[in-house]
């Protein structure tokens, strides 16, 4: 796993995505059948989350924090949040032939 | 403005091929990942997965550019992705944060299962410079001919990834691992090991073949 931007989160990093991975494997994977409603899927869904939250909820909380100041520090936050406001990921990747993409 | 495409067929099954995807650093290909964080990660309530990741990359000015412009070759890149695990689809958008005047690399990657069960990749790439001085179409053309080399070395990246989480399915027994005390598909859980190594599934088991068991 690769490094942290900040070598203090380095550890907590690797825990997280240790503990994200392991879970993150059987994510991909939704033990629901593909004819099941929205609202199975939903119920399994929410069920995924609270066990991503009882098992990793507390490392991740503690890297995201760690992260969070690192990157405020390096003053990347910003830069961030432009680059958030510009182009947020709402819906799938800009197709060059649909019109609006006149650059 | 350049633009790139290409699609990429996977004889793997979906769930495997994003996971390889996910797990992609570090891999001997990507050397030049110095860093590589998650700024955010929610569950969307239809159960997809958003995630902002912030990568640090090393990169190497062309020797034609112009000296003391960009100060270090160092680029911030963030990376926006969002995984349906019910459509078996991941989209996800990359982009440099810094040196936008000189090259902006848009990249939108998309991993979707074929109804024979295999999975295709399409990338596509939007290369746009505002340097100016003569140079704008020089430096995009550089940006295009090194895109077009990464996307060939990501991909090997990826397999490289993917072969060894399939090895790690296939074999009951892992390199480098504490000797397993019961099955891979066992319910019953130790609970000292319950938090951290909840399942010992295909990445528990690649893990331990780059890294020493975890010291208790």
């Amino acid at each position: 796993m690769s490094a942290s931007v900040s070598p203090e989160c380095t550890p907590l990093k690797h825990e997280y995505d240790s503990c994200f991975n392991a879970w993150f494997e059987g994510y991909l994977e939704p033990a629901v059948a593909a004819s099941a409603s929205s609202k199975e899927r939903e119920a399994y869904s929410t069920k995924k989350a609270e066990e991503f939250q009882q098992k990793c909820g507390k490392i991740w909380e503690s890297y995201r924090l760690c992260v969070q100041k690192a990157v405020k520090e390096k003053g990347l936050d910003k830069l961030l949040q432009q680059a958030r406001e510009e182009h947020p990921l709402t819906e799938p990747p800009p197709n060059p032939t649909q019109p609006g993409q006149s650059s | 403005m350049k633009f790139f495409s290409q699609s990429f067929l996977y004889d793997d099954p979906w769930s495997i091929v994003s996971l390889a995807f996910f797990l992609r650093y570090p891999n001997p290909y990507a050397s030049h990942v110095i860093s590589c964080d998650v700024i955010s990660r929610i569950q969307t309530p239809s159960g997809s997965l958003l995630t902002t990741r912030l990568i640090l990359k090393r990169g190497n000015m062309p020797k034609w550019f112009p000296q003391g412009i960009v100060s270090r070759a160092e680029s911030w890149v963030v990376e926006e992705s969002e995984v349906d695990p019910h459509g078996k689809v991941v989209h996800c958008r990359t982009r440099n944060l810094d040196h936008v005047k000189v090259m902006q690399v848009e990249e939108s990657v998309s991993f979707c299962q074929t109804p024979e069960g295999k999975t295709l990749q399409h990338t596509e790439a939007r290369i746009v410079s505002g340097f100016g001085w003569g140079l704008t179409k020089r430096i995009e053309n550089h940006g295009l001919t090194r895109f077009k080399a990464n996307v060939q070395r990501s991909r090997e990246g990826v397999s490289l990834i993917l072969s060894l989480l399939r090895q790690s399915r296939l074999q009951p027994m892992t390199l480098g691992a504490p000797p397993a005390s019961h099955d891979d598909n066992s319910v019953s859980h130790n609970e000292n090991d319950g938090l951290t190594r909840p399942k010992r599934g295909a990445w528990t088991k690649f893990t331990s073949w780059f890294m020493p068991p975890p010291a208790s």
